[in-house]
């Protein structure tokens, strides 16, 4: 008797605790239940009210917004701007960077708490297979309305859940002035006068291999720069110029209108361009800055570096690049000498191949947050790729190239790896589609970036690549 | 004979000298390392980080400078102290309290908790990060104040522990006495009780200061995204930027040992013997 | 007394016990249950049964850290122990400086695993490098990695506990062994070792719990490169959970299996050295 009223004793205070500190967050649910009832009630009247009033309204409702944002490279850059648009608007935007290869880690364990992005993003069709619980539906933004091509968009059923916010391209970029330098040596094996012959991989390879028999003469260490195969340094191969195999195989299916769609429906693949893309790999590992054991340590910064340096002539990336080559110390590389070529493979007709062009990176909104915060949300982002200062921002310090009608023609960015793009994307070529997006999850491209280092290393055989490559597709499509 | 044996002796122990010089310098030469290479250009550490620095590579400050910018280190290193020493006084006052109480006052409910107190120093944190986080979110403790509560909460196995096993040893007469003398509880735990307690507390508090300080995980998953600590800015150096910076990460490494060096150095004695108390007991 | 005291329990103990509780108890057990569940966000929970840990155990990723994690604990409790023994040895020899040595050999010990592995990255690489080869090159060269950098970390706090205890044996057992005409490996086997076999009990028990619970010093080190063949348990079970969505459940099972292996190696390990101090 004694001992159980002890006992009850005990959990009456647990639960007088228990209570005391879910009151505490139950009073907090409650006021943010009634702003909720607030701002929908302000949005009632704002839709009576003019639209610069609303700015105001919400400035009451809602104080921060949060975006958890994918590329590292150009954190900085936002911080600016969630600065300038606080000082402008009073709302305070949370930006938050995901390291390099973790950006899905983060996105899991930040939206399931309290305070979670109220701005993210997903990576195509399959990302919003995985967040589809998350994402609100922005068939009725501005944002939206300003998309240049609504095919660009991440859709299923009518609604609009992922905004493309920016079009890349990557091919292999290259040092002009090293390739002119090559071009003019009175021994080269190769009678190859100008980039401009370099239209397939035959001709790709051969110039590689004399420019590496003559590195030397060019005062090159190599002329790719290294591969680099660090953990999370490992996208370019996995991801990037993993697609240019897999983008063939889909578009052989003639089934689907483009590639991606193929992709998605595959639940297996052959990897029949499995030797194209071991053309292309060697060839960058074995002309490579770096012998091929230390590229397990090697980092994209590296590489970057080795280019600007003009110790490689060559580097696989995509135009985002440029302010990495930019800034690096002792940079000796004349903006007017970076081109682009695109990637060669050694698959038939590729003459007529492009960069690779697309986007991985579309805006989600989640639907998780109050409503006056997903407004807040959109608010911000119509704000940064339509009023003069976004806009200014986006083109000249993000360098993006922005698919939406509210630029101009001159307010495109001016780096010059961005100007190559436009320059590939107006010649009679044809792009390669950003087929990856329909890989079918990120560990997918960590086991065949895994393998690749192994293979790089000795590990393993090409053939021990190509079978998992495909094993770990159908196991992780089947997940 | 005797003379030999003496001479043997002597010679025995300056090879033993030598030898134990030889390993120190060995066992200090990695941070030996890191500090020459937190001098040098970026892309001139990782292939050679064996090499001193010379006029090519030597680029004196820039790595601190940048990194501390970078990494906002004196941000991190703020939340650091201040987690640390808020967690660890916690843990120390409250865990005593209840340290002692359930020794002195015995009945099943209280040697049933000190029991499940001392199982729960074997689980390892894997098995409840995933659902501590989730409740911490909901209780609203994932942020820097929050974060003592759950430190005190993981804290609690082996400080309670720890002070049981001491107050086990304290005779009941002193206790008695002041509560004759009409001392409650309360004044008789801090007035009589703490100040014993002192040697097992300083052993306390360091094992504590140490597992927190050091901690990466833990406030990682709770508060890693708007409250960085030390661990969780340098974990971050590597992709959190783009690329790796090897200079910043260097000089942040360097600027990580410092504090720990310092401390130690300071309070060496309670350290080696708090930590072979605490190893010793637990 | 112990009537009296009765009614202050919610000043004593009611904080630490509420912190235990939300922070220990509650996580806990939620995950013992979550583990027979499918859930993404704890409250969407299914029942499945034992699948999880069918899942666990078929996957190759899980057995495989479990083999890498008993392979480097079995291999660094007896590097790590032998060598902090020897160092004892030396130490509690009476020569100039002792204090500064052992100054010097715990020092490693209370920096932090993160910062820890990157400096042995930044080493071994280094080391590496001339042979053209990185630490990811092999999956043996993290093993050893992790090895070289648990015994770096414990050597010095092992030694200092084999000190304490050498310094605990009573100076006239010594005094009369060597009276009888013992030498010295004599001593060390027959007085030496047996009486720190105390100090060898909780040296074992560290080390081992130690080595099972890394995960600081191989996420920084290797985080499991190449092909996550360097993977070891607490790290498998942080990327299943974080690594993609649904396979929370699966996580958390592991994260079960995790738990039972470290109790049960505790329990058997302390068992064992317990006997064999009685024996002697």
């Amino acid at each position: 008797m004694k001992k159980s009223s002890k006992l009850l004793a005990i959990l009456l205070t647990l639960v007088m605790v228990a209570s005391a500190l879910t009151a505490c967050g139950g009073e907090k649910k409650a006021k943010e239940t009634t702003q909720q009832k607030e701002s929908t009630k302000t949005e009632e009247k704002k839709e009576e009210t003019s639209n610069d009033q609303s700015a105001s309204n919400e400035e009451e409702k809602v104080d921060e917004i949060y975006y958890l944002n994918f590329k590292p490279e150009i954190a900085e850059v936002y911080n600016q701007i969630a600065a300038d648009y606080e000082a402008e608007t009073g709302i305070k935007v949370k930006v938050v960077t995901a390291a390099s290869g973790t950006y899905e880690q983060t996105l899991k364990s930040e939206v399931a708490k309290s305070d979670p992005p109220t701005i993210f993003q997903i990576n195509g069709p399959v990302g919003y297979e995985s967040w589809k619980d998350y994402c609100l539906d922005l068939k009725d933004t501005k944002l939206y309305s300003y998309l240049s091509d609504k095919s660009l968009a991440v859709t299923s059923g009518d609604g609009v859940y992922g905004i493309p916010y920016v079009v890349e391209g990557y091919g292999i970029i290259y040092n002009n002035a090293i390739m002119e330098k090559y071009f003019a040596l009175p021994d080269k094996a190769t009678d190859i006068t100008s980039m401009e012959k370099v239209n397939n991989f035959a001709t790709l390879k051969a110039v590689v291999e004399d420019m590496t028999a003559h590195a030397d003469a060019l005062e090159i260490k190599g002329v790719f720069a290294s591969t680099s195969l660090g953990a999370g340094e490992q996208w370019r191969w996995q991801t990037h110029l993993a697609n240019m195999p897999l983008y063939y195989e889909f578009k052989d299916n003639t089934a689907y209108d483009n590639s991606i769609l193929a992709g998605l429906a595959a639940n297996e693949i052959e990897f029949k361009y499995a030797d194209n893309y071991r053309n292309i790999f060697d060839l960058y590992v074995n002309n490579s800055s770096t012998q091929k054991g230390l590229l397990g340590s090697k980092t994209v910064n590296d590489s970057m570096a080795e280019f600007a340096l003009g110790q490689a002539a060559m580097v696989q990336n995509g135009n985002w690049a440029w302010s990495q080559i930019n800034g690096v110390d002792g940079n000796v590389v004349a903006a007017e000498d970076i081109k682009f070529l695109p990637i060669y493979t050694g698959v038939t007709g590729e003459e007529k191949q492009g960069l690779c062009v697309g986007t991985e990176n579309y805006f989600a909104i989640n639907s998780k947050v109050s409503p006056a915060k997903q407004q807040a949300s959109i608010d911000f982002l119509e704000w940064l790729f339509s009023s003069e200062k976004g806009k200014d921002y986006v083109t000249n310090q993000l360098g993006f190239i922005a698919p939406f009608t509210t630029f101009e023609e001159d307010e495109k960015p001016v780096d010059p790896l961005a100007r190559e793009v436009l320059a590939w994307m107006e010649k009679d070529v044809e792009s390669v589609t950003w087929t990856f997006a329909a890989f079918p999850s990120e560990d997918f491209k960590n086991y065949f970036g895994d393998a690749l280092l192994e293979y790089v290393q000795g590990g393993k055989t090409w053939d021990e690549v190509v079978t998992i490559v495909k094993d770990s597709w159908k196991s992780e499509r089947a997940k | 004979m005797e003379a030999r044996s003496q001479n043997h002796k002597k010679i025995g122990s300056v090879m033993l000298f030598i030898l134990l010089t030889v390993l120190s310098i060995l066992f200090l030469s990695p941070i030996f390392i890191v500090l020459m290479n937190s001098f040098k250009g970026k892309f001139f550490i990782s292939e050679t980080p064996f090499k001193l620095p010379n006029s090519e590579t030597f680029v004196g400050l820039d790595n601190y400078l940048s990194g501390i910018e970078k990494t906002k280190f004196l941000h991190a290193a703020g939340w650091s102290l201040f987690i640390t020493l808020s967690s660890v006084t916690a843990i120390l006052l409250f865990t005593s309290m209840t340290a002692w109480f359930i020794t002195r006052v015995k009945n099943k409910f209280n040697s049933m908790l000190y029991y499940i107190f001392t199982l729960s120093m074997i689980v390892p944190f894997q098995m409840v990060m995933f659902t501590m986080t989730k409740v911490a979110n909901v209780l609203h403790l994932d942020n820097p104040v929050g974060i003592i509560v759950i430190y005190l909460g993981f804290g609690t196995g082996l400080s309670v522990f720890m002070f049981s096993g001491f107050v086990k040893s304290i005779p009941l007469e002193l206790e008695e006495a002041s509560m004759i003398d009409g001392c409650g509880p309360i004044k008789t735990f801090f007035l009589v009780v703490m100040p014993v307690l002192k040697p097992i507390t300083v052993t306390v508090a360091i094992l504590n200061s140490m597992w927190i300080w050091n901690d990466y995980l833990l406030p990682y998953l709770l508060i890693g995204m708007d409250y960085k600590t030390i661990p969780i800015a340098i974990q971050y150096l590597k992709g959190g930027y783009g690329s790796i910076d090897m200079g910043a990460m260097m000089a942040m490494l360097v600027l990580a040992i410092i504090p720990i060096v310092v401390f130690y150095i300071t309070c060496q004695k309670y350290i080696i013997e708090g930590v072979v108390a605490g190893a010793v007991k637990g | 007394m112990v009537r009296q005291n009765k009614k202050y329990f919610p000043i004593f103990v009611l904080p630490t016990l509420i912190a235990f509780t939300v922070a220990f108890f509650i996580p806990f057990l939620l995950g013992i249950v979550l583990s027979f569940t499918k859930f993404t966000t704890v409250i969407d929970a299914q029942w499945v049964g034992l699948r999880n840990y069918m899942e666990a155990f078929s996957s190759k990723e899980f057995t495989n850290a479990l083999w890498f994690t008993v392979k480097f604990a079995i291999v660094s409790v007896i590097t790590v122990n032998v060598f902090a023994f020897l160092l004892a040895l030396l130490l509690t020899r009476k020569i100039k400086g002792t204090n500064l040595f052992r100054t010097v050999f715990f020092m490693p010990n209370l920096i932090g695993g993160i910062v820890l592995g990157y400096i042995w990255q930044l080493i071994l690489n280094g080391i590496l490098f001339p042979f053209g080869m990185t630490l990811t090159f092999k999956p043996e060269f993290g093993f050893w990695g992790l090895v070289i950098l648990m015994n770096w970390q414990m050597i010095g706090y092992m030694m200092v506990i084999y000190i304490a205890g050498i310094q605990n044996i009573p100076k006239d057992v010594m005094e009369a062994a060597k009276i009888d005409g013992a030498d010295r490996f004599q001593i060390l086997r027959k007085i030496t070792i047996p009486l720190v076999m105390p100090s060898v009990t909780i040296c074992l028990f560290l080390t081992m719990s130690n080595s099972f619970k890394l995960f600081d010093q191989n996420l920084a080190l290797t985080a499991g490169a190449p092909s996550r063949k360097t993977t070891m348990l607490a790290l498998d079970i942080y990327n299943t959970f974080y690594g993609s969505v649904g396979s929370e459940g699966i996580g958390q099972a592991k994260a079960v299996v995790f738990t039972l292996i470290v109790a049960l190696v505790a329990v058997i390990q302390l068992n064992l050295t317990r006997k064999r101090e009685v024996e002697n």
